[in-house]
């Protein structure tokens, strides 16, 4: 009796005590995320305050060489500077190369380079600097990722003075100085990258506008401004060190929670804003949304041509005219996404506008190529040819990025009605399933890229021993036209050879474009000049918070 | 007493060996191969993958794998992420606080609201009160905790501010997925205990009680909550276990840092060490749960206090 009374005691005091604490934490909590919101506030003049920008998920390092993932550019671009920039128009200009020639044969490549440049850990930025970071992205003990495609075709460079360099390639290639400027080649301190080795992501020492101060894991990193900084690309209006003091990058998976946390004022800027949630933004008085659309490979779906009955174009063509693009990207991204015309994305060299509106839902069509193929509809409404069911296996890897998983379900119900069975897999292993297996026969993907080049991975004939493509085209005619365009020096003839290709892709119906993913930002009305670059990832050198 | 602890703590590491060996064969058996999760697929070339497998000791058969891992682990080295070269077990350390807050917390909020309500719903049967206890139940068990975490989110920090919408920074970041995970809670609890209450209240000892003119307050306090207890311990420490792993929903969506978050990640890119580390850890607290389950038994159960001793 006694002791039960005593434990009611406690129950009580415990409850009492929760609510206590509570209430302090809500004190604390309003004035806390007041402070942040207001991180500008400095009496009129607009230098200074905290970003906090919400990334939709985590980086996986922040050693450009050693990255695989786009979000982690949004960091990697402020601590590393590139050699050159690329500019929206796909002109390349000077960064901390000022100047640069190309050897006759298209094989080598001289950089003037930068003087007076210093890594944020004190190491001069030098041609042996240089030499270093090109090599290490080729060299095996980096396990370099997504810059190791990107170096291609870098064979060695040579060191001719403290601020010249010279670049040799295998091969001549139109993409190389483009892919140069991508973030992924960014330059690191040759001394950090010895010391910290394969933590360097942990540790990144740059050049940029933005030192490095933490990165706790899964919840922010944060990046300081760089004092010294005054080598600011032509992207960028200011050259010298940044407005803001600090950047924290918050890492938001969950989209509600990413779009609450800026209508609420606990963070001042988030990315990635579901279709849904823009309109709202839109009329925002407080809110403005940014918008760019990433250059590269639009989001595509890719056939795969080596199994049967896909390697049919007239099958092909039949699934091409059966399937509405038009409606699923206007039903599940309300007007917010455009759509996807050809194997490129709108913005990038060579980019064919001719085949805008050149492919149109048409069921009568598809059921006629079908019955011509003698694939002839069952009592259960779907089409089968000697005993084989017409069946498309339809493979996701992304737990409904961007609703992809959403378009696999209207597809399948598109399909449906001229007597195709969709199988919808959604996977998080690809690795094994698509590029090991290759237990497919429809997948998508999306590239962000800034040269036409990018076709060469996903639709030449693969070497023996390298990886399959994902469409398994092998046609010696787009074989010839994607070398030729690899190393064509003449604009025009470039444009001329990727417009034959995309065109060759559409009329075979080797994929179906469905969407160009827009990068969107929802940002506070007091954060002011958020800038994209060309492949449409943001630079934080402008950004100014006003009080 | 002590010697039924003693027995218990040596199953107990039994258990955590068993649940340690279970998840190895079963991330071994998974499809898929960590290697091409760790490289990119459209550049990596068949010889790298086979340096990278040599390296990780992953071409080595199953049982040397395991013995390895295992040696290893018994010295302190849970060996390092595959995915980023973290060490495995300083990581575990660093976020494994934060999961304990937000379920100790959650815990917290559960039993009390549990508790309370329970015993409110059962004393006053078909009464309003009954019917919010009977509704928050229906609430917590019902809804998924993402879903309650984002209208929690909506409502306290879109509309009214009162609350970080997310993060780790301090105690105010902590209430909401606190409250989410404790609804949840909270909801089970309530349940058990008002079910538990009413057939305690129909026992022939209480028509006694209330025989000899004990006063309710009394006999509802002193000795129907005490019998309706030991079937609600049983639930609240099996509940304690489901809240650690609502921490993975709940870490996520209010993207905190934590154990859950961690194992989320590494099951996503098939990294076993990690995942291995936490399994280890949470297998340790879950047998020192039950461990605590049982021991308050025998506080709030005389009967199986004489049953250990003799």
């Amino acid at each position: 009796m006694n002791r039960s009374i005593s434990w009611m005691k406690y129950m009580a005091l415990a409850a009492v005590l929760v609510m206590v604490l509570s209430g302090c934490g809500a004190a604390g909590g309003s004035t806390n995320g007041a402070a942040q919101a207001s991180g500008g506030d400095q009496a009129g003049s607009a230098e200074g305050g905290n970003l906090t920008f919400a990334l939709a998920t985590s980086p996986d390092s922040l050693d450009p060489h050693r990255s695989g993932l786009a979000v982690a550019v949004r960091a990697i671009r402020t601590i590393y500077d590139n050699l050159v920039v690329q500019l929206p128009d796909g002109s390349i200009k000077p960064w901390l190369a000022t100047e640069w020639s190309v050897s006759e044969d298209g094989k080598s490549y001289t950089f003037k380079l930068r003087e007076g440049v210093k890594f944020h850990d004190g190491t001069p930025f030098n041609a042996e600097a240089v030499k270093y970071n090109l090599d290490r992205v080729i060299d095996p003990a980096t396990k370099a990722a997504n810059s190791l495609a990107l170096i291609r075709p870098y064979s060695s460079s040579e060191v001719i003075d403290e601020y010249t360099i010279k670049v040799n390639l295998e091969s001549p290639s139109q993409a190389f100085l483009g892919n140069l400027s991508q973030a992924l080649l960014g330059i690191v301190s040759p001394t950090a990258a010895q010391k910290y080795g394969d933590q360097l992501g942990k540790n990144p020492v740059g050049t940029g506008p933005y030192t490095f101060v933490k990165w706790d894991e899964n919840a922010d990193i944060v990046v300081a401004k760089n004092k010294d900084y005054n080598w600011g690309p032509e992207t960028v209006e200011n050259k010298a060190a940044p407005h803001v003091d600090t950047i924290t990058f918050k890492i938001v998976p969950e989209e509600a929670t990413r779009i609450g946390s800026v209508q609420s004022g606990q963070v001042l800027a988030a990315e990635t804003v579901p279709p849904q949630n823009i309109a709202a933004l839109k009329n925002d008085p407080n809110q403005q949304l940014l918008q760019a659309n990433t250059v590269g490979l639009p989001y595509t779906l890719f056939f795969n041509l080596r199994k049967a009955p896909w390697d049919d174009v007239k099958v092909r063509q039949a699934v091409q005219s059966a399937v509405d693009v038009e409606s699923i990207v206007k039903t599940l991204y309300l007007g917010n996404y455009e759509r996807a015309w050809s194997a490129l994305s709108p913005g990038i060299l060579g980019y064919d506008a001719s085949l805008e509106g050149s492919i149109n839902p048409d069921i009568n069509k598809a059921n006629q190529l079908l019955d011509e193929q003698g694939w002839v509809k069952g009592a259960d409404g779907i089409r089968a040819k000697d005993g084989q069911k017409l069946t498309l296996r339809y493979v996701d890897g992304s737990p409904n990025r961007e609703k992809r998983n959403d378009i696999a379900a209207i597809i399948q119900q598109q399909l449906k009605q001229v007597g195709i069975a969709v199988e919808v897999e959604i996977t998080k292993d690809i690795a094994t399933v698509i590029y090991q297996n290759w237990d497919y026969d429809l997948y998508g993907n999306s590239q962000v890229n800034s040269d036409p080049n990018a076709l060469y991975a996903f639709y030449h004939t693969s070497a023996e021993g390298q990886r399959p493509t994902l469409s398994g085209l092998s046609d010696p005619k787009i074989d010839e036209l994607l070398e030729q365009g690899a190393v064509e020096s003449d604009a025009d003839k470039r444009v001329e050879i990727y417009n034959q290709i995309q065109q060759y892709l559409i009329e075979q119906a080797v994929i179906l474009p469905i969407y160009v993913f827009p990068y969107t930002v929802a940002a506070s009305k007091k954060v002011e000049g958020i800038k994209f670059d060309s492949l449409g990832y943001p630079l934080f050198n402008d950004v100014r918070i006003q009080p | 007493m002590v010697q039924t602890i003693l027995s218990r703590l040596a199953t107990s590491l039994l258990v955590i060996f068993g649940a340690s060996v279970l998840v190895y064969c079963i991330m071994y058996l998974l499809p898929g191969d960590p290697v091409l999760l760790m490289l990119d697929p459209s550049s990596a070339t068949p010889e790298m993958i086979e340096n990278l497998r040599v390296q990780l000791g992953l071409d080595q058969p199953f049982y040397i794998q395991f013995a390895n891992y295992f040696g290893d682990m018994l010295r302190g080295d849970f060996g390092k992420s595959m995915i980023n070269s973290d060490p495995v077990l300083p990581k575990i350390l660093e976020h494994f606080p934060a999961t304990l807050a937000l379920t100790a917390l959650s815990s917290i909020i559960a039993i009390t609201i549990g508790i309370t309500l329970g015993v409110l719903s059962a004393i006053h049967r078909n009464g309003v009160i009954d019917f919010v206890a009977r509704l928050v139940g229906l609430f917590g068990i019902s809804m998924p905790t993402f879903w309650t975490g984002i209208l929690l989110i909506l409502l306290f920090s879109v509309q009214l501010g009162w609350f970080p919408a997310m993060g780790s920074d301090g105690f105010s970041s902590l209430i909401l997925p606190a409250a989410t995970l404790g609804l949840v809670g909270a909801g089970f609890i309530v349940r058990m205990v008002r079910n538990s209450m009413l057939e305690v209240i129909n026992e022939p000892f209480i028509v006694a009680l209330r025989a000899k003119g004990l006063s309710e307050r009394a006999i509802m306090y002193g000795h129907a909550l005490r019998n309706a207890l030991i079937p609600a311990v049983t639930v609240i420490g099996m509940l304690i276990g489901d809240l650690l792993a609502g921490t993975v929903v709940v870490e996520t969506v209010f993207s905190r840092q934590g154990i859950g978050r961690i194992i989320a990640d590494a099951l996503m890119a098939k990294d076993l060490p990690v995942v291995q580390g936490v399994v280890f850890f949470t297998s340790i607290i879950y047998v020192v749960l039950n461990l605590l389950v049982d021991i308050s038994y025998s506080y709030i159960d005389p009967r199986v206090r004489r049953a250990v001793r003799t």
